[in-house]
Formats: C-alpha cells, sequence, structure tokens
C-alpha cells in the first residue's frame, strides 16, 4: 500500500456522439490514437488514473469516458456523480456539436453542481483556414456560461497536439482550488470503496 | 433501430439491467429501452423531491422546509446489500463496485413485545443482549458456537445432527430455544420472512446466520452495506458496464408490441418500428398477459426531521418485527437512511416499512412500524401487486423477471438474475470475461 494517499480526483468527458471523447481518453491513458476506419465505437473504455505534478504537489487525474451511453442521450446520472471536473469537448470542424453544448453544461451543474467545467475544441487538425468555430465563438460562449467555464483548450488527438497540457492545466486548476475543499470533503464522506475480498485475491492488494 | 440484435432487454431495473451487462460482457449483441426518460424503473431513486411528491400526487414541497430537491433521491424500493451477499460479489466480480461508494448501515434491531433491541450476533453480544432472560441466553450461545464452528464436510462439527434430515426445528429443540429466541434467530439473523423455514434443512438456516455473521464482520456496525446516492446507483452501474461492452441505451422509448413468429419472439415495436431479436429480457410491467400475480407489497416511505427514536441516533439502520410478535404471517421491516448517504437534505432522514400483505387493510398491517417511527412529516404509500412469469420463457425466448419482494436484502434478486440468466443462456455467467480497459484496478 502506498504511504501518503495521493487524491483522485474525477474528471469526465462530455459532449456529443463522434467529437473524440474516447481518443482524447486513449491519448490520455494509452498515448494512442486509432483513426475512425478502424474504429467501430466505443468499447471497453471505462476510466484510468494518470498522476500530474505542480510544483511540489501531486494529484491524479482520474478520467472517465462516456462508455456511448450519449449516442442516445442516455448518458446515467450516476456518471456526473463525484465529479470535481468536466471537459465540454466539441469538434472544430463540427459547429453542430458547439451549439448543443448548452445542454451538456445543463446536465453537468445539474448532477456535477461542484465540478469545475472546461471547454475543449478537438480535431484542430481538421479546422482548415475557415473554423466552423472560431475562437470567438469559443470566447462569446464562455461568456454567456457567466464565467462557468474555467479555461478553454484546442487539441488534436490525432497528432497529439495539446493534449497533455490540457490534462496538466486541469491538474494545476483542480489543485490550486480544491485542494482545502476535498480534504474536508474525503474526511466528512467516510464512505467505503469495495474491492476484492482478500480470500480470494491475495496476490495483489494493492489497488493503487 | 433496424439492426437485428441477440436480444432487446426491456426496463431498466436493477434485474434488466444485471442481466443487460452480464449479456453484453457475454459477447451478445444488446439493445436495452426503457419506456420512462430515467434508469431504474421500481428501482430507481426518485429525484428531485418534486418529482416524488407529483409521483404521489401530493402538492409540491416546501423548499423552505425541505430544502433543494435535488439533493434528494428517495428510492422506491428499500433494501440493503448484505456486505458478504450474492450482489456485492456481483458487483466486486463485474467491476460494477468501482462506479459506487457506500456506508456501512448503522444498527440492526429486532422488535419484541413493543420495544427494539440491537440484534445479537456473537457469542459476547448474546450474553450482553437483554433480549433474553438469563439461563436463554446461555442456550443461545451454545447455539451461535456450534453455527459457527458447523462445517457441513467436517462430521466432527455435526454433534449429532443428520445434515441431510435435520430440520432447524429440531436444532432449536436440541439446544432448548425458547419461541422468542427461535423467532428472531430465524427472523433477525436469517432473514427468513415467515415461518415455512421451520420444516426445511437446519443447514439452510445455519448458512444465513453465517452469511450474516460473516457480513457484519466485514464492516463492523451491521450486515449490510447501502450506496451513496441511493440503490438508483446500483441499475445504472450495471447499465454503464452494458454500454462499455457495446450494449445499446434507449431511453423514453414506448413499447408496443413483443412481435411472435409461431411462438418464439422475433421483435420488438415501438410505433411503426420493428426491431429483430432473438430473445427478449423484461420486467413484468412489459408483458403483463405473460404474469401471474401472486401476491402484494406495501411500502410506506417516511419523510422524518429526526432519526427513529431508541435507535442511538444512528444514522442508518434496520428494524425487524418477527410475524408472531405482531400476530401475523410474515415480518414487517423498517428501514431508515439519510443525509449522509446523500439521499435527503440535510438533517433529513428517510424511512421506510414494508411487508407483504396479508389483509384487505394493508396500511393497518404496517401500523406496528409506524408507531416505530415518532413524528412523521411527510408518508407516501404504495401497494404493489407481485408478479411471477407463468412459464420459464425457453419456449418462447422471453425472459422475465419476478417483481421485487417485500425482503430488505438482495439475496432473492440476484438468485433470480442468475437463473434468468442460466434458463436464458444455458450457461452460467463467466466472470472472467470482464476486461476492462482503462481500469486500473486490476493491474
Amino acid at each position: 500500500m502506498a504511504s501518503v494517499k495521493i487524491p483522485e480526483q474525477k474528471v469526465i468527458l462530455c459532449g456529443e456522439y463522434g467529437v473524440g471523447k474516447s481518443s482524447l481518453f486513449r491519448r490520455f491513458a494509452f498515448n494512442l490514437f486509432i483513426p475512425s476506419s478502424s474504429k467501430q465505437s466505443t468499447l471497453g473504455l471505462d476510466h484510468f488514473n494518470k498522476e500530474y505534478k505542480v510544483g511540489d504537489r501531486a494529484i491524479k487525474l482520474q478520467l472517465w469516458d462516456t462508455g456511448g451511453m450519449e449516442r442516445v442521450a442516455s448518458i446515467t446520472s450516476s456518471y456526473y456523480k463525484f465529479a470535481e471536473a468536466a471537459i465540454l469537448v466539441f469538434s472544430l470542424d463540427n459547429a453542430a456539436s458547439f451549439h448543443v453544448l448548452s445542454q451538456h453544461l445543463l446536465d453537468i451543474v445539474t448532477y456535477a453542481e461542484n465540478a469545475k467545467i472546461f471547454l475543449c475544441g478537438n480535431k484542430q487538425d481538421l479546422e482548415g483556414s475557415v473554423p466552423q468555430v472560431s475562437t470567438t465563438d469559443m470566447e462569446s460562449f464562455c461568456e454567456q456560461c457567466h464565467s462557468l467555464i474555467s479555461a478553454t483548450y484546442k487539441t488534436s488527438c490525432k497528432t497529439g497536439e495539446g493534449i497533455e497540457d490540457m490534462f496538466l492545466d486541469v491538474a494545476h486548476h483542480l489543485i490550486e482550488s480544491n485542494q482545502s475543499r476535498f480534504q474536508l470533503q474525503n474526511f466528512k464522506r467516510g464512505s467505503i470503496k469495495i474491492h476484492k475480498f482478500n480470500e480470494e485475491t491475495n496476490a495483489e492488494s494493492c489497488s493503487c | 433501430m433496424d439492426e437485428e440484435y441477440d436480444a432487446v432487454v426491456l426496463g431498466t431495473g436493477l434485474k434488466e439491467c444485471i442481466l443487460s451487462g452480464m449479456l453484453s460482457v457475454s459477447g451478445k449483441k444488446v439493445l436495452h429501452i426503457d419506456r420512462n426518460k430515467y434508469y431504474g424503473g421500481e428501482s430507481a431513486s426518485i429525484t428531485p423531491l418534486q418529482d416524488l411528491f407529483e409521483r404521489f400526487k401530493a402538492p409540491p414541497p416546501d423548499e423552505t422546509i425541505y430544502c433543494k430537491g435535488r439533493d434528494w433521491n428517495v428510492d422506491l424500493i428499500p433494501k440493503f446489500l448484505m456486505a458478504n451477499g450474492s450482489l456485492v460479489k456481483l458487483l466486486i466480480k463485474t467491476g460494477v463496485t468501482r462506479y459506487l461508494e457506500f456506508k456501512s448501515v448503522e444498527g440492526s434491531y429486532v422488535y419484541k413485545s413493543g420495544k427494539i433491541y440491537k440484534v445479537p450476533v456473537d457469542q459476547k453480544e448474546a450474553l450482553a443482549s437483554d433480549l433474553m432472560g438469563m439461563f436463554e441466553k446461555r442456550r443461545f450461545r451454545n447455539f451461535l458456537v456450534f453455527v459457527q464452528d458447523f462445517d457441513e464436510n467436517d462430521p466432527r462439527t455435526w454433534k449429532d445432527i443428520d445434515p441431510k434430515r435435520t430440520t432447524i426445528q429440531e436444532l432449536y429443540d436440541k439446544f432448548g430455544l425458547d419461541k422468542n429466541t427461535q423467532d428472531f434467530t430465524g427472523h433477525a439473523l436469517a432473514l427468513y420472512r415467515d415461518d415455512d423455514y421451520l420444516n426445511t434443512l437446519a443447514t439452510e438456516t445455519i448458512e444465513r446466520i453465517k452469511l450474516y455473521s460473516d457480513s457484519l464482520a466485514r464492516y463492523g456496525k451491521s450486515p449490510y452495506l447501502y450506496p451513496l446516492y441511493g440503490l438508483g446507483e446500483l441499475p445504472q452501474g450495471f447499465a454503464r458496464l452494458s454500454a462499455i461492452y457495446g450494449g445499446t441505451y434507449m431511453l423514453d422509448k414506448p413499447v408496443d408490441e413483443i412481435v411472435l413468429e409461431g411462438n418464439k419472439v422475433m421483435g420488438v415495436r415501438s410505433g411503426s418500428e420493428v426491431v429483430r431479436c432473438k430473445q427478449v429480457y423484461c420486467d413484468p410491467s412489459y408483458v403483463t398477459d405473460r404474469v401471474k400475480k401472486t401476491g402484494q407489497v406495501i411500502r410506506c416511505i417516511c419523510l422524518l426531521d429526526h432519526p427513529i427514536p431508541n435507535i442511538k441516533d444512528a444514522l442508518s439502520c434496520q428494524i425487524i418485527i418477527p410475524q408472531k410478535q405482531v400476530n401475523r404471517k410474515s415480518d414487517i421491516y423498517v428501514s431508515q437512511v439519510s443525509y449522509t448517504h446523500q439521499v435527503a437534505a440535510k438533517g433529513w432522514f428517510i424511512a421506510m416499512v414494508s411487508t407483504t400483505v396479508e389483509t384487505c387493510d394493508p396500511e393497518n398491517e404496517i401500523k406496528p412500524g409506524i408507531d416505530l417511527l415518532g413524528r412523521i412529516k411527510q408518508k407516501f404509500v404504495t401497494v404493489s401487486d407481485y408478479y411471477e412469469p407463468i412459464n420459464d420463457g425457453t419456449e418462447s425466448q422471453i425472459f422475465i423477471s419476478s417483481s421485487y419482494d417485500a425482503t430488505t436484502h438482495f439475496g432473492t434478486t440476484c438468485d433470480d438474475v442468475l437463473d434468468i440468466f442460466l434458463r436464458g443462456t444455458g450457461e452460467h455467467f463467466d466472470f472472467s470475461k470482464v476486461k476492462l480497459e482503462g481500469g486500473d484496478e486490476e493491474p
């Protein structure tokens, strides 16, 4: 068992089907990109922990993928529970995926009211010279949301551009603002995670 | 919807979601539909509080009293998880436990002659309990020691009982336990709902008592666990498992007909669309002509602004009222959860009283339970029919779950699910097929 427990922060990906949430997840978890031609749909992607260091503080981002449930608008409210951060993802080559974000934002503030919210324009490599969604559009969206959005990013899962920077920055935000709050919460919550029973596995008891 | 599926699952209650998860993990192509726009069907936790009041046609709750409606997640069917029981094992083996957080229920009580007592489970508690007289305590203690040591495979632990023949009544008599002690052993420890068990093999009751004490040993104060945000989190967890393995989810989708070809199912119709499938798995509400009513369950949801009296201000508890104590055939169950489980606003408690209906005045039947609660702010009563499928579904390939019974834990729920899975696929579920990409729990 680890001697000092590094706090895990649940980060969820939200946005329309096909904007590249699972690709962001794969980049985050395995630094892999699978082109759409050889990809069926989201299968077997759940969540993944990764440690970030900001100064002398360490934090574990626990990134969650939707599991494809957004396809027919049937994400469970459980998905949002305990989330400390939510990344709203849209595709820079698809204006519709941007305009529908207010609905996703509403879900986040309803089910994960304490989560910090970030905006991510993905598929930067497909942006082209006349972008479907401009930086100005992103800025005015943030203004309309009364500064609910903590930061905005542009990424490309294909080239890997901007992705590590984004997660590092999210980690930074969470460390800065949440430190005292989540310590208090963990202390108050006192709940149990049930794990494998000892008699069933004695080989690997370490879970982190 | 114009694809063909191996299985269409109707209803997102806990049983259907577990089945959907197991089918998807087993490589089946699954479409999961619910006519409601929320997950959980009958086993949902209702939020916000306004929706609960609306459901029972009560005037909307006053936010100055009940605080924010979103702070509430009220279960329609109260149950707890046995810490060492089959549902927890299923959660662990499928990895669904990663989506949930639990709290241990703080106390387990039993009712005797109008008062409630802590349920004694080990020798020390048995000797300290004022539930029994001095001499009875010693007899009960000897009984517990025997139960703990008993091993069906080791004849030396049998003393002189015959595991294949001795009934539990004979075992009680052998230890000289009086009727009161038999009552709370059978009902508060072994969790039998009525006295039919007295003529069954002693070994079954011994197993149940062991499950209770093993569960208690796991997390302390009681053998029960309860998930944060309510029981509605359980079906959602299994739904996520199913989705991650390729299951498709559709909420808010009416189901108009199950289409047959001969005697066998060939599809499900919603409006003018028919989706083809080889099998259907569903709860009784989707197939009213293929189920029979075998009883009724009454459940009463009570909102309290204080904990139940006489449980030492516990934030959660279970109280069992054994049938004989109140001249009934089946037990009355009382459970309490609270704001500490994120199911109620700060300072609020949700108590549930439930039992199997025996008379034409069910509300009067649960009175002994209601009387334990103290002042009640708001009360919602439901009497629901209990349905069972009329056949095992192998001919029609329509596999129907039974309604949720009055029991307070999920033992019977898991039995039903595992049995349906076996009938539907012809095999037991292979847990080794669960391999989630990305999770870091299993290196």
